[in-house]
């Protein structure tokens, strides 16, 4: 057995040894007066909760459930500019949409194409960006060095901006005359790099993704710093002590242990790229183009600038069947593994 | 004050996978002012015993009846009952005060002054009252547990319920405590059910115990009955510490045969196991006696390990002629040829001497293989257990 | 690993190495994350000319030097920020307090179905609001029409309303997480002092929760005051908002970067302000739930 399989077995072990020991004690604790039917069952206990979970959980059901149905049904009508035909309640928004992506993409093509690409593209791409440079945050950042809670502050500050400023603060970072991207690169002579960044189709989505990782890594960083911490420093000087390489040590050992982590921060980072908004209308108006357009751009632009509500209230429910297929799996096994 | 009333209680919790039956049909009398200990291993549903009575739980069937009030039903709002928590469960926010004065705020109409007034007395009684102005977090482990009781004694209920209250503490001090419950409880005299898994606990402090397993309860009775009569084998291996020492035993002609030793079987043995093919042999440590030469009831041994306590001395004895078929024996497994023996610590032995022991016939229990229950208990006739004049 | 004598002369001038590359990593992380703050900061500063001559890097010096953008800046946003701070304060007080009553309900509270329903408000919190922008124009016309009841003022209060409701998802997680972390045998001990479930709340969960009232006041006043997708579809005309009036300042500033970017850290400024303060509660928020 090689060192790394050496510590990948102790680690194996050393999770599994200390689950068994809570679990014994659990098993102590539940089965001597554990709520495992959830104690009192429906009575004068549901009663007297529900006051303080009821008018909030009305709020909820009407504006948020309530507003998803509204919006269900509004997509199925033909509802656009001051006539609201409620009849015939058909698909016909989606198949339009749905059409209009699969006639493909030329750059002249339907928007709804690139729409949709994009935003898959974003969603992914962002996504991972954001993990890795947030982990590799908190990998530095756990090094026991000093001045921590300074250097977290900082790289945590972008997520207390709005995506207004940041946008105003982006776009003249990315200025093809006057930015600082562009100087930059320039100055260092690669001046092939130095592109139209927000001008040119080609680039602005990845103008985007760079800015948008920007702001959200700090949020990869504080997920994988606890997820990071939650793991015993033994399992580190272990490895040390087999005489593993850093990098080998946190590929195969550390990394693998931080899959709860990985995986709630690639559903929060994917629901909110899906609804990114503000950052591109800022940028964009309502009108970034094949380059950059986005689902929920597209939305707004479809209902609230061309007034074709049905055809924009299609597009908001295509986007949360979306969201749903990355939080709903991600939820059940939460419900099922207890962890809610 | 009133007396409490396990009546052929029974506890199903329902799960994802199935049913657990936490306590079996456990039926028990608790008498007014008396002090009732729960014991039994982890998991054995004492707790969950205690949290039914405290209307923590609810009561799959069977009936809890407190003085003449059946009381199953009743929340735990309006149930004259105070618990003390392992781990405390003091209000953080409150100082030791507030914390004393909340259940009779709650549960009471008396005037400030009112309660003012017994939270004192209670907190001189428990001897914290210089503390009652500091908050919990301020507090040492003891003197939380000490708050945790005067909460409860404050409120002078019918009856107290103690999940493990001592759990927490150090060696010493839980030691000290024991004493000082007993003593409190005695003053008081409020009917007490305490739970804990530390059977010396158990048997010095409670009136009475009860012994549960599985949620089976094995035996109620006063410990020493507990203890020199135990109902089952169970009940046997469970108190007294060193445990009593088991060997599997069938019955040939007039002596039990074991896989390493033979035991002869005198008139009173014979006629208990009447009928039987093979027994559980049992004879508690300390009725293990040193010194003679070998005989009937004597045999030959070796000692393995000494631990000698002061008070007395723990031997760990082989057979001789160990063949070491069974190998070193490590801890938990005694295997079939080796003896634990308590003597008083001014008799010295040494690892590795050999010596012979005594076991008597009289101090011998037997048991039913299978079912575990108790055939013959040791007799106490011989024994001087009589009151001190 | 060795143990020899110069093993350990060597571990004592190896370490340092690494730990000048582990800062120096850290430094450069900091000049990118910073970047765009510094140059939206110097370029605040600069006049006119300067900005369009200078690196953007470069703070302004002598006579580039004006403090002129921030009083333009401030003077065509102060309405919007005085807007804001009337919706933003109320939604976040009541989201929050509405999230710790919901928590309570749910979690320390006992009766079948209560995780079901838990489940239910925490799928709230991934909703994207493109799902439900048509059907909340709609309800705030229609339906309840707010500002033929309240006047044009009706936007905000519609929007205030809303965002407790978006709000509340969140913070009952918040809250559930720290409720689930307080000694469970405690609230019993409560129940067998004679406390009522109200009562519970109101002298126990509700004093212990205020930890994590802090946390999810400082993170939905963050949330709130920087949303923009909500103000725009909601509020009409006069009553902008600081979110959108620094947008429509995109539109109309053109070339006058200098005043843009003040007017950007002026927007920015009360949730620098608060993060600066309370960077510790608003972490917590963060990781407690997701953005």
């Amino acid at each position: 057995m090689s060192a790394i399989d050496r510590i990948a077995d102790r680690v194996r072990r050393y999770r599994f040894g200390r689950s068994d020991e809570e679990s014994t004690s659990d098993a102590r604790l539940a089965t001597d007066g554990g709520h495992r039917t959830g104690g009192l069952d429906l009575g004068p206990e549901f009663v007297q909760a529900l006051p303080f979970w009821l008018p909030a959980g009305l709020l909820v059901a009407l504006f948020v459930y309530g507003a998803i149905g509204w919006n269900f049904f509004i997509s199925l009508t033909d509802w656009s500019g001051l006539q609201a035909s409620y009849w015939p309640l058909d698909f016909e928004m989606y198949t339009r949409f749905f059409g209009k992506v699969l006639e493909g993409g030329l750059l002249g093509g339907p928007i709804e194409y690139w729409s949709f690409r994009n935003t898959i593209v974003l969603l992914i791409v962002f996504t991972v960006l954001t993990l890795i440079v947030g982990l590799l945050l908190a990998i530095l950042i756990d090094q026991q060095i000093r001045f921590e809670n300074t250097f977290r502050t900082i790289y945590l500050l972008p997520m207390s901006l709005s995506f207004v400023v940041t946008a105003v603060f982006w776009q003249w970072m990315y200025n093809p005359r006057y930015g600082i991207i562009n100087s930059a690169l320039e100055t260092v002579g690669l001046d092939f790099f130095a592109v139209n960044w927000i001008g040119a189709a080609q680039f602005k989505l990845l103008a985007v993704i760079i800015a948008l990782t920007w702001q959200f890594s700090g949020y990869g960083m504080v997920v994988y710093l606890a997820g990071l911490r939650a793991i015993p420093s033994d399992q580190f000087e272990a490895a040390r002590v087999d005489g593993a390489g850093t990098i080998k040590m946190y590929l195969r050992v550390i990394v693998p242990q931080l899959r709860a982590a990985t995986l709630s921060a690639a559903v929060v980072l994917m629901v909110f790229a899906l609804k990114a908004f503000d950052f591109l209308y800022v940028i964009f108006g309502s009108r970034p183009g094949p380059g950059a357009d986005i689902l929920s751009v597209m939305m707004y632009r479809t209902a609230f600038d061309t007034s074709q509500f049905a055809y924009g209230a299609a597009i908001a429910t295509i986007l949360f069947v979306l969201a749903l297929g990355v939080i709903g799996p991600y939820l059940y096994i939460q419900y099922q593994r207890g962890d809610l | 004050m009133a007396g409490l009333t396990i009546d052929n209680v029974t506890k199903i919790f329902e799960d994802d996978d199935g049913e657990i039956v936490a306590i079996d049909d456990v039926s028990i009398d608790v008498a007014d002012e008396e002090f009732l200990v729960l014991v039994g291993p982890s998991g054995c549903g004492k707790s969950t015993l205690l949290r039914m009575i405290a209307g923590l739980e609810t009561v799959t069937s069977g009936t809890i009846t407190l003085g003449d009030q059946i009381i199953n039903d009743v929340k735990p709002q309006y149930l004259d009952v105070a618990m003390v928590f392992q781990s405390y469960a003091l209000y953080p926010h409150m100082s030791v005060r507030g914390n004393m004065s909340f259940g009779l705020e709650e549960s009471t109409d008396l005037s400030d002054d009112e309660i003012d007034e017994q939270v004192t007395e209670s907190a001189e009684m428990m001897e914290i009252a210089d503390l009652l102005d500091r908050k919990p977090s301020e507090l040492s482990g003891g003197q939380q547990q000490r708050v945790a009781l005067g909460r409860a004694i404050v409120r002078d209920p019918e009856v107290f319920l103690m999940d493990e209250p001592l759990a927490n503490l150090d060696a010493k001090l839980r030691a000290q405590m024991r004493t000082e419950l007993q003593r409190l409880q005695e003053d008081l005299g409020v009917t007490t059910i305490y739970v804990t898994h530390d059977q010396t606990e158990a048997m010095t402090m409670g009136d009475r115990i009860a012994i549960l397993d599985d949620g089976r309860l094995q035996q109620v009775g006063d410990p020493l009955t507990c203890y020199h009569q135990p109902a089952n084998q169970f009940v046997a291996g469970f108190i007294g510490e060193p445990s009593m020492n088991f060997f599997a035993m069938d019955l040939t002609g007039d002596r039990l045969v074991g896989e390493r030793f033979e035991y002869p079987l005198t008139d009173a043995l014979s006629a208990a196991v009447e009928g039987r093919d093979a027994v559980t042999f049992g004879i508690r440590p300390e009725d293990i006696s040193f010194g003679g030469s070998a005989g009937e009831h004597a045999f030959e041994m070796d000692v393995d390990v000494v631990e000698p306590k002061g008070d007395e001395n723990i031997v760990h004895l082989r057979l001789a002629d160990a063949d070491d078929e069974f190998g070193a024996h490590v801890s938990e497994e005694r295997s079939p040829d080796a003896f634990v023996a308590t003597i008083s610590g001014m008799e010295s032995v040494e690892a590795g001497e050999s010596i012979v022991a005594t076991i008597p016939p009289t101090a011998v229990h037997l048991f039913d293989a299978t079912t575990g229950e108790a055939i013959h208990n040791r007799s106490l006739d011989n024994v001087d257990v009589s009151p001190v004049e | 690993m060795s143990t020899s004598n110069d093993s350990i002369v060597e571990r004592a001038t190896t370490v340092p190495r690494k730990r000048i590359g582990l800062y120096a990593a850290l430094l450069a992380m900091v000049v990118l994350y910073l970047l765009p703050l510094e140059t939206g900061l110097f370029t605040a500063f600069k006049t006119q000319s300067a900005f369009q001559t200078t690196i953007p890097v470069l703070p302004p010096i002598g006579n580039q030097i004006t403090a002129d953008p921030w009083f333009q800046a401030f003077d065509r946003l102060w309405p919007a920020l005085g807007y804001s701070v009337a919706f933003v304060v109320p939604a976040t007080a009541l989201s929050a307090l509405f999230g710790s009553l919901a928590a309570y309900g749910l979690t320390i509270t006992k009766w079948r179905g209560q995780i079901l329903i838990m489940l239910i408000f925490v799928a709230g919190i991934f909703i994207p609001y493109q799902a439900v922008l048509v059907p909340l124009t709609r309800f705030w016309t229609s339906i309840v029409n707010i500002r033929g009841l309240l006047g044009p003022e009706g936007s905000l209060v519609a929007l205030s309303i809303t965002h407790i409701a978006y709000g509340i998802p969140i913070c009952t997680l918040l809250f559930r997480g720290h409720f689930k972390g307080l000694d469970q045998s405690m609230f019993e001990a409560a129940r067998l002092d004679g406390a009522t479930i109200r009562t519970i709340y109101r002298r126990i969960a509700f004093p212990l929760a205020i930890p994590m009232f802090a946390v999810t006041l400082i993170y939905q006043f963050t949330n709130i005051w920087n949303d923009l997708l909500f103000a725009l579809v909601l509020v009409r005309g006069e009553y902008e908002v600081v979110t959108m009036a620094l947008q429509s300042f995109t539109g109309s500033m053109v070339g006058q970067y200098n005043l843009l970017m003040a007017g950007a850290f002026i927007t920015a400024l009360p949730t620098i302000a608060v993060y600066v303060l309370f960077g510790k509660q608003f972490a917590e928020g963060v990781s407690g739930g997701g953005a």
